[in-house]
Protein backbone atom coordinates (compact mmCIF):
# COMPACT_ATOMS: atom_id res chain seq x y z
CA UNK A 1 0.00 0.00 0.00
CA UNK A 2 1.37 3.38 -0.93
CA UNK A 3 2.39 5.44 2.05
CA UNK A 4 0.17 8.35 1.14
CA UNK A 5 -2.95 6.46 0.07
CA UNK A 6 -6.22 7.64 1.67
CA UNK A 7 -6.91 4.14 3.06
CA UNK A 8 -3.62 4.12 4.87
CA UNK A 9 -4.23 7.61 6.24
CA UNK A 10 -7.62 6.47 7.54
CA UNK A 11 -6.13 3.35 9.12
CA UNK A 12 -3.41 5.39 10.80
CA UNK A 13 -5.98 7.72 12.32
CA UNK A 14 -8.10 4.79 13.49
CA UNK A 15 -5.19 3.02 15.19
CA UNK A 16 -4.02 6.28 16.80
CA UNK A 17 -7.51 7.01 18.09
CA UNK A 18 -7.96 3.54 19.59
CA UNK A 19 -4.53 3.40 21.22
CA UNK A 20 -4.73 6.94 22.61
CA UNK A 21 -8.27 6.55 23.94
CA UNK A 22 -7.18 3.38 25.69
CA UNK A 23 -4.49 5.26 27.64
CA UNK A 24 -6.73 8.22 28.40
CA UNK A 25 -9.66 6.07 29.59
CA UNK A 26 -7.40 3.85 31.65
CA UNK A 27 -5.84 6.80 33.46
CA UNK A 28 -9.23 8.41 34.12
CA UNK A 29 -10.86 5.22 35.40
CA UNK A 30 -7.92 4.05 37.50
CA UNK A 31 -7.23 7.42 39.10
CA UNK A 32 -10.87 8.41 39.74
CA UNK A 33 -11.08 6.83 43.25
CA UNK A 34 -7.92 8.65 44.36
CA UNK A 35 -9.23 11.94 42.97
CA UNK A 36 -12.59 11.53 44.71
CA UNK A 37 -10.80 10.74 47.96
CA UNK A 38 -8.74 13.92 47.50
CA UNK A 39 -11.93 15.94 47.09
CA UNK A 40 -13.45 14.43 50.24
CA UNK A 41 -10.20 15.06 52.14
CA UNK A 42 -10.17 18.66 50.97
CA UNK A 43 -13.76 19.18 52.05
CA UNK A 44 -13.06 17.48 55.39
CA UNK A 45 -10.11 19.77 56.03
CA UNK A 46 -12.11 22.88 55.12
CA UNK A 47 -15.12 22.02 57.26
CA UNK A 48 -13.16 20.66 60.21
CA UNK A 49 -10.98 23.78 60.34
CA UNK A 50 -14.11 25.69 61.35
CA UNK A 51 -15.51 23.17 63.82
CA UNK A 52 -12.87 23.69 66.48
CA UNK A 53 -12.43 19.91 66.61
CA UNK A 54 -8.95 19.88 65.09
CA UNK A 55 -6.13 19.87 67.63
CA UNK A 56 -4.27 23.16 67.23
CA UNK A 57 -0.73 23.11 65.86
CA UNK A 58 -0.64 19.37 65.26
CA UNK A 59 -0.68 17.54 61.95
CA UNK A 60 -3.64 15.21 61.56
CA UNK A 61 -3.33 12.13 59.37
CA UNK A 62 -5.68 11.75 56.41
CA UNK A 63 -7.47 8.82 58.05
CA UNK A 64 -8.04 10.75 61.27
CA UNK A 65 -9.35 13.67 59.24
CA UNK A 66 -11.86 11.46 57.40
CA UNK A 67 -12.96 9.73 60.62
CA UNK A 68 -13.48 13.07 62.30
CA UNK A 69 -15.38 14.39 59.29
CA UNK A 70 -17.68 11.37 59.17
CA UNK A 71 -18.42 11.76 62.88
CA UNK A 72 -19.94 15.20 62.18
CA UNK A 73 -23.72 15.50 62.12
CA UNK A 74 -24.06 16.42 58.44
CA UNK A 75 -27.48 17.35 57.04
CA UNK A 76 -28.62 18.21 53.57
CA UNK A 77 -31.05 21.00 54.42
CA UNK A 78 -33.93 22.14 52.25
CA UNK A 79 -33.59 25.92 52.19
CA UNK A 80 -36.83 26.67 50.38
CA UNK A 81 -38.98 24.35 52.48
CA UNK A 82 -37.12 25.39 55.66
CA UNK A 83 -36.46 21.75 56.53
CA UNK A 84 -33.40 20.49 58.37
CA UNK A 85 -33.43 17.14 56.64
CA UNK A 86 -33.92 15.83 53.15
CA UNK A 87 -33.59 12.52 51.41
CA UNK A 88 -30.06 13.19 50.17
CA UNK A 89 -26.89 11.62 51.50
CA UNK A 90 -24.69 14.44 52.82
CA UNK A 91 -21.51 12.68 51.71
CA UNK A 92 -22.48 12.29 48.08
CA UNK A 93 -24.80 15.27 47.56
CA UNK A 94 -23.12 17.94 45.44
CA UNK A 95 -24.83 21.31 45.88
CA UNK A 96 -22.70 22.84 43.17
CA UNK A 97 -23.97 20.35 40.62
CA UNK A 98 -27.50 20.67 41.99
CA UNK A 99 -27.45 24.44 41.47
CA UNK A 100 -27.45 23.92 37.70
CA UNK A 101 -30.11 21.21 37.79
CA UNK A 102 -33.63 22.69 37.45
CA UNK A 103 -35.04 19.83 39.51
CA UNK A 104 -33.05 20.70 42.62
CA UNK A 105 -32.56 24.42 42.25
CA UNK A 106 -34.50 27.66 41.99
CA UNK A 107 -33.76 30.75 39.90
CA UNK A 108 -32.82 33.75 42.02
CA UNK A 109 -34.87 36.79 40.92
CA UNK A 110 -32.60 39.63 39.77
CA UNK A 111 -33.85 41.96 42.49
CA UNK A 112 -32.82 39.51 45.21
CA UNK A 113 -29.67 38.29 43.51
CA UNK A 114 -27.16 40.47 45.32
CA UNK A 115 -24.54 37.69 45.27
CA UNK A 116 -24.99 37.17 41.48
CA UNK A 117 -25.83 33.50 41.80
CA UNK A 118 -28.30 33.20 38.92
CA UNK A 119 -29.59 29.91 40.27
CA UNK A 120 -29.34 28.54 43.76
CA UNK A 121 -29.56 24.94 44.89
CA UNK A 122 -32.56 24.34 47.12
CA UNK A 123 -30.41 22.03 49.16
CA UNK A 124 -27.11 22.61 50.94
CA UNK A 125 -25.02 20.37 53.17
CA UNK A 126 -24.56 21.87 56.63
CA UNK A 127 -22.58 20.40 59.51
CA UNK A 128 -23.69 20.41 63.14
CA UNK A 129 -21.01 20.12 65.81
CA UNK A 130 -22.17 18.57 69.08
CA UNK A 131 -20.33 18.43 72.35
CA UNK A 132 -22.04 15.71 74.35
CA UNK A 133 -25.66 16.75 73.85
CA UNK A 134 -25.12 20.45 73.42
CA UNK A 135 -24.95 22.06 70.00
CA UNK A 136 -21.61 23.85 69.75
CA UNK A 137 -21.44 25.15 66.22
CA UNK A 138 -23.00 24.92 62.80
CA UNK A 139 -20.93 25.13 59.61
CA UNK A 140 -22.73 26.48 56.52
CA UNK A 141 -21.48 26.70 52.94
CA UNK A 142 -21.62 30.09 51.20
CA UNK A 143 -20.94 31.15 47.65
CA UNK A 144 -21.19 34.26 45.54
CA UNK A 145 -19.64 36.08 42.61
CA UNK A 146 -16.36 37.81 43.38
CA UNK A 147 -14.54 40.19 41.09
CA UNK A 148 -13.32 37.58 38.61
CA UNK A 149 -15.06 34.34 39.48
CA UNK A 150 -17.23 32.60 42.07
CA UNK A 151 -16.12 32.56 45.70
CA UNK A 152 -16.78 29.37 47.62
CA UNK A 153 -16.44 29.15 51.36
CA UNK A 154 -17.82 28.10 54.71
CA UNK A 155 -18.90 30.05 57.71
CA UNK A 156 -19.25 28.64 61.22
CA UNK A 157 -21.74 30.03 63.73
CA UNK A 158 -21.92 29.54 67.47
CA UNK A 159 -25.00 27.90 68.94
CA UNK A 160 -26.79 31.26 69.11
CA UNK A 161 -26.81 31.12 65.28
CA UNK A 162 -25.58 34.69 65.26
CA UNK A 163 -21.97 34.89 66.49
CA UNK A 164 -19.37 33.98 63.86
CA UNK A 165 -17.02 31.23 65.00
CA UNK A 166 -14.95 31.19 61.85
CA UNK A 167 -14.89 31.80 58.11
CA UNK A 168 -12.89 30.38 55.26
CA UNK A 169 -12.82 30.70 51.47
CA UNK A 170 -11.63 27.55 49.75
CA UNK A 171 -12.00 28.52 46.13
CA UNK A 172 -11.54 31.92 44.52
CA UNK A 173 -9.70 33.58 41.70
CA UNK A 174 -9.39 37.14 42.96
CA UNK A 175 -6.51 39.43 42.06
CA UNK A 176 -3.28 38.13 43.64
CA UNK A 177 -2.05 40.40 46.39
CA UNK A 178 -5.31 42.38 46.52
CA UNK A 179 -8.59 40.46 46.42
CA UNK A 180 -7.00 37.19 47.38
CA UNK A 181 -6.42 38.63 50.85
CA UNK A 182 -9.81 37.07 51.65
CA UNK A 183 -8.00 33.73 51.92
CA UNK A 184 -5.44 35.02 54.42
CA UNK A 185 -5.80 33.56 57.92
CA UNK A 186 -5.02 36.86 59.63
CA UNK A 187 -7.99 38.51 57.92
CA UNK A 188 -10.32 35.56 58.45
CA UNK A 189 -9.36 35.56 62.14
CA UNK A 190 -10.91 39.03 62.42
CA UNK A 191 -14.33 37.53 61.70
CA UNK A 192 -14.34 35.46 64.88
CA UNK A 193 -16.73 36.84 67.48
CA UNK A 194 -18.50 39.23 65.09
CA UNK A 195 -22.29 39.14 64.88
CA UNK A 196 -24.43 38.62 61.77
CA UNK A 197 -27.86 39.81 62.91
CA UNK A 198 -29.17 42.68 64.98
CA UNK A 199 -32.14 42.31 67.37
CA UNK A 200 -34.62 42.47 64.49
CA UNK A 201 -32.92 39.58 62.64
CA UNK A 202 -31.64 41.84 59.92
CA UNK A 203 -28.18 41.03 58.54
CA UNK A 204 -25.96 43.93 59.56
CA UNK A 205 -22.64 42.19 59.02
CA UNK A 206 -20.37 43.73 56.40
CA UNK A 207 -16.80 44.34 55.40
CA UNK A 208 -16.07 47.90 56.46
CA UNK A 209 -14.58 50.69 54.33
CA UNK A 210 -11.56 51.07 56.56
CA UNK A 211 -10.15 49.61 59.73
CA UNK A 212 -12.76 48.81 62.38
CA UNK A 213 -12.10 50.40 65.76
CA UNK A 214 -13.27 48.34 68.68
CA UNK A 215 -15.96 50.20 70.57
CA UNK A 216 -17.13 52.25 67.58
CA UNK A 217 -20.83 51.93 66.86
CA UNK A 218 -21.57 48.83 64.82
CA UNK A 219 -18.04 47.47 65.28
CA UNK A 220 -19.41 44.09 66.32
CA UNK A 221 -20.98 43.69 62.86
CA UNK A 222 -17.90 44.73 60.83
CA UNK A 223 -14.50 43.43 59.83
CA UNK A 224 -11.58 45.49 58.50
CA UNK A 225 -11.57 46.58 54.87
CA UNK A 226 -9.34 44.92 52.32
CA UNK A 227 -6.83 47.44 50.97
CA UNK A 228 -7.19 47.81 47.22
CA UNK A 229 -9.94 45.22 46.95
CA UNK A 230 -13.20 47.13 47.28
CA UNK A 231 -15.05 45.00 44.72
CA UNK A 232 -14.03 41.75 46.39
CA UNK A 233 -14.93 43.16 49.81
CA UNK A 234 -18.35 44.27 48.56
CA UNK A 235 -18.84 40.83 47.02
CA UNK A 236 -18.12 39.19 50.38
CA UNK A 237 -20.60 41.53 52.08
CA UNK A 238 -23.25 40.77 49.43
CA UNK A 239 -22.62 37.04 49.78
CA UNK A 240 -23.18 37.16 53.57
CA UNK A 241 -26.25 39.40 53.18
CA UNK A 242 -27.78 37.00 50.66
CA UNK A 243 -27.05 33.72 52.40
CA UNK A 244 -28.13 34.83 55.85
CA UNK A 245 -31.05 36.93 54.60
CA UNK A 246 -34.65 35.80 54.02
CA UNK A 247 -33.77 34.00 50.76
CA UNK A 248 -30.87 32.04 52.21
CA UNK A 249 -30.39 30.40 55.58
CA UNK A 250 -32.31 33.14 57.44
CA UNK A 251 -35.61 31.27 57.93
CA UNK A 252 -33.79 28.01 58.68
CA UNK A 253 -31.64 29.62 61.39
CA UNK A 254 -34.74 31.25 62.87
CA UNK A 255 -36.45 27.89 63.02
CA UNK A 256 -33.42 26.30 64.65
CA UNK A 257 -33.25 29.15 67.16
CA UNK A 258 -36.92 28.80 68.10
CA UNK A 259 -37.45 25.06 67.96
CA UNK A 260 -33.95 23.84 68.69
CA UNK A 261 -32.21 21.01 66.85
CA UNK A 262 -32.11 17.36 67.73
CA UNK A 263 -28.93 15.37 67.40
CA UNK A 264 -29.15 13.07 64.39
CA UNK A 265 -27.89 9.97 66.18
CA UNK A 266 -30.60 10.32 68.87
CA UNK A 267 -33.31 10.66 66.28
CA UNK A 268 -32.14 7.53 64.54
CA UNK A 269 -32.05 5.67 67.84
CA UNK A 270 -35.62 6.68 68.62
CA UNK A 271 -36.86 5.57 65.27
CA UNK A 272 -35.04 2.26 65.58
CA UNK B 1 30.49 17.22 21.75
CA UNK B 2 29.14 18.46 18.46
CA UNK B 3 28.02 22.02 17.90
CA UNK B 4 24.35 20.91 17.84
CA UNK B 5 24.01 18.52 20.75
CA UNK B 6 20.28 17.76 21.23
CA UNK B 7 20.51 17.94 25.03
CA UNK B 8 22.54 21.12 25.55
CA UNK B 9 21.73 23.26 22.52
CA UNK B 10 18.17 24.11 23.71
CA UNK B 11 19.46 25.39 27.06
CA UNK B 12 20.85 28.76 25.99
CA UNK B 13 21.73 28.60 22.33
CA UNK B 14 18.25 27.69 21.13
CA UNK B 15 16.15 28.18 24.22
CA UNK B 16 12.50 27.58 23.32
CA UNK B 17 11.31 30.52 25.40
CA UNK B 18 14.15 33.02 25.18
CA UNK B 19 15.06 32.57 21.53
CA UNK B 20 11.91 31.23 19.91
CA UNK B 21 9.53 32.92 22.37
CA UNK B 22 7.26 29.87 22.45
CA UNK B 23 5.07 28.79 25.35
CA UNK B 24 4.75 32.33 26.67
CA UNK B 25 1.16 31.91 27.89
CA UNK B 26 1.82 29.52 30.81
CA UNK B 27 5.09 31.33 31.48
CA UNK B 28 3.06 34.44 32.31
CA UNK B 29 0.25 32.65 34.09
CA UNK B 30 1.85 30.22 36.50
CA UNK B 31 5.20 31.74 37.40
CA UNK B 32 3.91 33.55 40.50
CA UNK B 33 4.98 30.61 42.65
CA UNK B 34 8.01 28.32 42.51
CA UNK B 35 5.96 25.20 43.24
CA UNK B 36 3.62 25.81 40.29
CA UNK B 37 6.58 26.56 38.02
CA UNK B 38 8.39 23.37 39.01
CA UNK B 39 5.33 21.16 38.58
CA UNK B 40 4.52 22.84 35.27
CA UNK B 41 8.12 22.34 34.09
CA UNK B 42 8.04 18.68 35.06
CA UNK B 43 4.66 18.15 33.37
CA UNK B 44 5.84 19.81 30.18
CA UNK B 45 9.09 17.84 30.12
CA UNK B 46 7.26 14.53 30.60
CA UNK B 47 4.78 15.41 27.84
CA UNK B 48 7.66 16.39 25.55
CA UNK B 49 9.45 13.10 26.18
CA UNK B 50 6.30 11.04 25.59
CA UNK B 51 5.32 12.91 22.43
CA UNK B 52 8.82 13.07 20.97
CA UNK B 53 9.56 9.39 21.59
CA UNK B 54 6.16 8.20 20.32
CA UNK B 55 6.24 10.36 17.20
CA UNK B 56 9.84 9.34 16.50
CA UNK B 57 8.92 5.65 16.86
CA UNK B 58 6.17 5.83 14.27
CA UNK B 59 7.69 8.56 12.07
CA UNK B 60 8.36 6.20 9.17
CA UNK B 61 4.83 4.78 9.23
CA UNK B 62 3.01 8.11 9.22
CA UNK B 63 1.45 9.29 5.95
CA UNK B 64 2.40 12.95 5.74
CA UNK B 65 -1.21 13.99 5.07
CA UNK B 66 -2.30 13.03 8.59
CA UNK B 67 0.92 13.42 10.54
CA UNK B 68 -0.16 16.61 12.34
CA UNK B 69 -3.42 15.00 13.46
CA UNK B 70 -1.54 12.01 14.84
CA UNK B 71 0.99 14.25 16.58
CA UNK B 72 -1.73 16.36 18.22
CA UNK B 73 -3.66 13.25 19.29
CA UNK B 74 -0.56 11.78 20.91
CA UNK B 75 0.21 15.10 22.65
CA UNK B 76 -3.40 15.59 23.81
CA UNK B 77 -3.52 12.06 25.23
CA UNK B 78 -0.20 12.48 27.05
CA UNK B 79 -1.38 15.77 28.53
CA UNK B 80 -4.71 14.31 29.67
CA UNK B 81 -2.96 11.40 31.36
CA UNK B 82 -0.50 13.75 33.13
CA UNK B 83 -3.38 16.01 34.17
CA UNK B 84 -5.19 13.03 35.72
CA UNK B 85 -2.03 11.99 37.58
CA UNK B 86 -1.51 15.50 38.94
CA UNK B 87 -5.14 15.69 40.09
CA UNK B 88 -4.73 12.36 41.86
CA UNK B 89 -1.33 12.84 43.48
CA UNK B 90 -0.74 16.60 43.70
CA UNK B 91 -4.30 17.92 44.06
CA UNK B 92 -3.33 21.29 45.58
CA UNK B 93 -0.85 22.21 42.89
CA UNK B 94 -3.15 20.83 40.19
CA UNK B 95 -5.91 23.12 41.46
CA UNK B 96 -3.55 26.09 41.34
CA UNK B 97 -2.37 25.28 37.83
CA UNK B 98 -6.05 24.82 36.84
CA UNK B 99 -6.39 24.85 33.06
CA UNK B 100 -2.73 25.44 32.32
CA UNK B 101 -1.84 21.76 32.53
CA UNK B 102 -4.52 20.93 29.96
CA UNK B 103 -3.26 23.84 27.87
CA UNK B 104 0.14 22.14 27.43
CA UNK B 105 -1.65 20.59 24.43
CA UNK B 106 -1.52 23.94 22.70
CA UNK B 107 2.02 24.73 23.85
CA UNK B 108 3.87 25.33 20.60
CA UNK B 109 7.06 23.84 22.01
CA UNK B 110 5.56 20.34 22.11
CA UNK B 111 4.19 20.33 18.58
CA UNK B 112 7.23 22.25 17.39
CA UNK B 113 9.63 19.58 18.66
CA UNK B 114 7.42 16.73 17.37
CA UNK B 115 7.37 18.25 13.90
CA UNK B 116 10.85 19.78 13.96
CA UNK B 117 12.85 17.00 15.56
CA UNK B 118 10.96 13.77 16.22
CA UNK B 119 9.75 13.42 12.60
CA UNK B 120 13.38 13.42 11.43
CA UNK B 121 15.53 11.93 14.17
CA UNK B 122 15.76 8.52 15.82
CA UNK B 123 14.19 7.79 19.20
CA UNK B 124 17.36 8.39 21.25
CA UNK B 125 18.05 11.79 19.76
CA UNK B 126 14.38 12.74 20.04
CA UNK B 127 14.28 11.91 23.74
CA UNK B 128 17.49 13.89 24.37
CA UNK B 129 15.99 16.77 22.40
CA UNK B 130 12.81 16.58 24.51
CA UNK B 131 14.82 16.59 27.74
CA UNK B 132 16.95 19.48 26.50
CA UNK B 133 13.97 21.59 25.47
CA UNK B 134 12.14 20.72 28.68
CA UNK B 135 15.16 21.80 30.69
CA UNK B 136 15.60 25.00 28.66
CA UNK B 137 11.94 25.93 29.22
CA UNK B 138 12.07 24.94 32.90
CA UNK B 139 15.16 27.08 33.48
CA UNK B 140 13.37 30.22 32.37
CA UNK B 141 10.13 29.35 34.22
CA UNK B 142 11.97 28.71 37.48
CA UNK B 143 14.14 31.82 37.08
CA UNK B 144 11.03 33.97 36.57
CA UNK B 145 9.08 32.26 39.35
CA UNK B 146 12.00 32.66 41.78
CA UNK B 147 11.98 36.43 41.32
CA UNK B 148 8.20 36.77 41.27
CA UNK B 149 7.58 34.73 44.40
CA UNK B 150 10.45 36.28 46.34
CA UNK B 151 9.67 39.89 45.47
CA UNK B 152 5.90 39.49 45.30
CA UNK B 153 5.25 37.43 48.41
CA UNK B 154 8.59 37.24 50.23
CA UNK B 155 8.44 33.46 50.09
CA UNK B 156 10.03 30.59 48.16
CA UNK B 157 8.24 27.30 47.52
CA UNK B 158 5.59 28.54 49.96
CA UNK B 159 8.05 29.04 52.82
CA UNK B 160 8.13 32.60 54.12
CA UNK B 161 11.69 33.88 53.67
CA UNK B 162 11.03 37.52 54.52
CA UNK B 163 8.42 38.71 57.03
CA UNK B 164 5.81 40.61 55.00
CA UNK B 165 4.44 43.96 56.16
CA UNK B 166 0.86 42.65 56.08
CA UNK B 167 1.75 40.26 58.87
CA UNK B 168 3.72 42.74 60.92
CA UNK B 169 7.14 42.16 59.32
CA UNK B 170 9.40 44.49 57.39
CA UNK B 171 9.16 43.19 53.81
CA UNK B 172 6.90 45.23 51.51
CA UNK B 173 5.21 42.76 49.17
CA UNK B 174 5.06 43.95 45.59
CA UNK B 175 1.59 43.23 44.22
CA UNK B 176 2.65 44.16 40.68
CA UNK B 177 5.17 41.31 40.62
CA UNK B 178 2.46 38.77 41.46
CA UNK B 179 0.43 39.88 38.43
CA UNK B 180 1.00 38.37 34.99
CA UNK B 181 2.47 41.46 33.24
CA UNK B 182 5.53 41.38 35.50
CA UNK B 183 6.49 38.03 33.95
CA UNK B 184 6.59 39.87 30.63
CA UNK B 185 9.08 42.38 32.06
CA UNK B 186 11.26 39.68 33.63
CA UNK B 187 11.28 37.50 30.50
CA UNK B 188 12.05 40.61 28.45
CA UNK B 189 15.06 41.38 30.63
CA UNK B 190 16.21 37.75 30.42
CA UNK B 191 15.96 37.77 26.62
CA UNK B 192 17.91 41.03 26.52
CA UNK B 193 20.64 39.62 28.80
CA UNK B 194 20.97 36.44 26.73
CA UNK B 195 21.06 38.36 23.45
CA UNK B 196 23.64 40.80 24.77
CA UNK B 197 25.82 37.80 25.60
CA UNK B 198 25.00 35.83 22.43
CA UNK B 199 24.87 38.52 19.76
CA UNK B 200 23.98 36.02 17.02
CA UNK B 201 20.51 35.58 18.58
CA UNK B 202 19.55 39.13 17.69
CA UNK B 203 17.12 39.20 14.80
CA UNK B 204 17.98 41.21 11.73
CA UNK B 205 15.69 44.18 11.23
CA UNK B 206 12.80 43.39 8.90
CA UNK B 207 13.70 46.31 6.68
CA UNK B 208 16.33 48.99 6.43
CA UNK B 209 15.01 52.40 7.38
CA UNK B 210 14.60 54.52 4.27
CA UNK B 211 16.95 57.48 4.48
CA UNK B 212 15.20 60.83 4.37
CA UNK B 213 15.62 62.56 1.02
CA UNK B 214 18.24 65.22 1.32
CA UNK B 215 17.01 68.66 0.49
CA UNK B 216 19.08 70.18 -2.22
CA UNK B 217 20.65 73.48 -1.50
CA UNK B 218 19.77 76.25 -3.81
Amino acid sequence: MAKDSPIRALLTILVTAVVCSFFVSASVVLLRPIQLNNKLLERSGNVLALTGLLPAGREVSDDQLLDLFKSLDARVVDIDAVELDSEFDPYTFDARKASTNPEFSVPVPAAEDIASLGRRSSYETIYLVWKDDRLERVVLPIRGAGMWSMLYGYIALESDFNTIAGMMIYEQNETPGLGDQITKPHWQAKWVGKKLFDDTDEVLFRVAEGPVHAGASGAEYQVDALTGATITANAVTAMIKYWFGPNGYGPLLERMREQGVRKAADGAAQEG
Amino acid sequence: MSAQHPLTTPLIKENPLALRVLGLCPALAITNSMTSALVMSAALTVVLVISNSTVSLVRNLLPSSVRLIVQITVIASAVTVIDQFLKAFLPDTAARLSVYVALIITNCIVLGRAEGCAMKENVGTSILDALGNGAGYSMILVAVAFQRELVGKGSLMGYQVFDPVSQGGWFPENALVTLAPSAFFIIGVLVWVIRTWKRDQCEKPDFEPIPLPRREKR
